[in-house]
Order: structure tokens, then sequence, then C-alpha cells
């Protein structure tokens, strides 16, 4: 945005944390604002003091769009609602005594690695400080979650000796998952 | 009135503000500033992201158009966002009969 170098610096702050969407409507609303100085009779020099003051500090808009972004929302979800879905899918896996399924080991660890670093990503975005770090952290955290539960239906509808309840519900569960995840990704995405 | 008792009731009046129809982000600042009289002591930049908030929650609607060459970011308010509105409304009357009436030692009246 031509302007004050106040102005440049102050965008130039943003614009290192946040995306470049909402970099530009805040530059819409502070040339706005320098604008209404500017029709008070400022100079240009004031009018940019005064509109970088009423915007406020960068440091604090930062952390305002943390807490207001898609990627902490959505990893506070997935992460509220984790522990529900794997005790759906541990009834699953104890009434269909998984342990005596002809696994290789890697197909019996590769789950929980993938569990354990969705947990992670989504632990990062949901409680991290900074803007872009959460927004790749939820990326990898929606992303690592629909796999996962990809993974339990298909190992459900191959494996699984029987369609019993815990099966339905936890198909149910997983696909309700699946669906806010790939929203989720989405708006994360977008924003 | 201080940042910290209007955060409370920011989203209210943020929807308030968009209940005349769609407005861009200094616009819904300004309907702001000028329906509270001035008194409006918060970060103008803080808003952003509440507006941001609002719109994840489907309670208004963001979209980009380009005005004087530059793009701008207009909002309008959602039927739930109206709906929200509404309720925020008529808590908020509860909540000022029932403080209004013990601070002034009547009884509070029924809620309707």
């Amino acid at each position: 945005m031509p302007g004050p170098g106040l102005i440049r610096d102050y965008l130039a702050a943003l614009a290192a944390q946040l995306p470049a969407p909402i970099v530009s409507e805040l530059a819409d609303g502070l040339d706005q604002t320098h604008r209404h100085y500017l029709g008070q009779g400022l100079d240009p020099d004031a009018a940019a003091e005064a509109a970088v003051t009423e915007f406020g500090q960068p440091n604090e808009i930062l952390a305002a769009f943390v807490q207001a972004s898609p990627a902490r929302y959505a990893a506070r979800r997935l992460l509220a609602t984790g522990p529900l879905v794997g005790l759906c899918w541990a009834m699953v896996l104890i009434a269909n005594r998984a342990w005596t399924w002809p696994a290789p080991l890697i197909a019996r660890i590769a789950p929980g690695v993938l569990l354990i670093t969705a947990t992670a990503m989504l632990a990062r975005a949901a409680f991290g400080k900074y803007y872009r770090p959460a927004r790749r952290a939820a990326t990898a955290g929606c992303m690592g979650v629909a796999v996962l539960d990809v993974t339990m239906l298909t190992v459900a509808i191959l494996i699984a000796p029987a369609i019993i309840w815990p099966v339905v519900i936890a198909t149910v569960v997983s696909a309700a998952r699946i669906t806010f995840s790939v929203r989720a990704l989405r708006s994360v995405l977008a924003g | 009135m201080r940042a910290e008792e209007l955060k409370g009731h920011l989203d209210a009046l943020l929807l308030a503000a968009l209940e005349d129809g769609p407005r861009h982000g200094y616009a819904v600042i300004e309907a702001l500033r000028s329906s509270t009289g001035g008194r409006l002591d918060l970060p103008t930049g803080t808003m952003y992201p509440a507006l941001r908030r609002l719109e994840q929650a489907g309670l208004i609607k963001g979209s980009w158009s380009i005005v004087a060459g530059r793009q701008r970011r207009e909002y309008r308010l959602t039927s739930a966002g109206a709906r929200a509105l509404e309720g925020k409304r008529a808590d908020w009357r509860d909540f000022a009969a029932m403080v209004s009436a013990a601070l002034e030692g009547r009884s509070c009246p029924d809620p309707a």
C-alpha cells in the first residue's frame, strides 16, 4: 500500500505472520482510517500515527487473529472429540479380538504412529501463539485425522468379521469426523 | 467504556452494526462508533478478527469486491446471525432489567 513509512512498517509486521487476504483487508481499513485523519486536517505523518494508534499494537491484533483462526477452532474441536472416536474404535477392536487378526507388524503400528502425530499437530494448532505455524499444524492434523478415519473404516469393512453395533457406531462417528475434517481443512486453507 | 467491559458484548454489537445491510470492516467500526456515541474504546484492528470469528460461526458472510481499484471485504448478516442477534438482545434486556432492579433495590420484573 502506498503511504507513509509508518503504515508500511506496520503492515509489514502483520504480513510477516498473517495470510495475504487478511493483510489486504487490514490494509484497506488502515487506509480508510488514515484518510479519515487526513480529512480532519492532520498532515500525512500525523494522520498515519493517529491511524496506527487507533488500530492497536500489531501483537494485540496478531493474538486476536490467532484466537479467532479457523486452525485453532478446528484443532480444539478435533482434540475434544478425539477420545470419543477412539473409544468407539477401541470397542470395535476389542469386540473383534483384533489382536488375533493376521496383520503384519507395520499395519499394527502405523495407525498408532499416525494417531500420535495427528494429535501432536492438532495440539500445536490449538495452543500455538503464531498464526502460520498453527495453520500448517492444523492442516497436517486435519489430514492425519481424515486418513486415520478412512483407514479404520477400511479395516472395519475388510477385516472385521461381523457387522455388530460397535462397528455401526464407530462408522457413523468416523464418517461425521471425516466430513468435519474436510470442511475444517477447506476453512483453514482459505483463512 | 473500558475495553474489558465491551469485549463480552462485542459479538452482539458487531451483529447489530450489520443489521441495516452489508458493510465493510471500516464501515462496521464507524457504525459502532456512531451507535455508541463515540465511547467505543477498543483497538479497531481487533474488530477484524472478531468479524472473521463471526463469519466462521456462520453468523455473518464475507465477500470480496473491488472498490476504487482496491480489494474490499464486505460482510452481511446471515439468517442465523439475525436469529443470534435477536437472542442476544433478549438476553441483554433480561440481564439489564435484573441488574437495574438489584442496584435500585426493587424486585426484578418477570421475564416476558
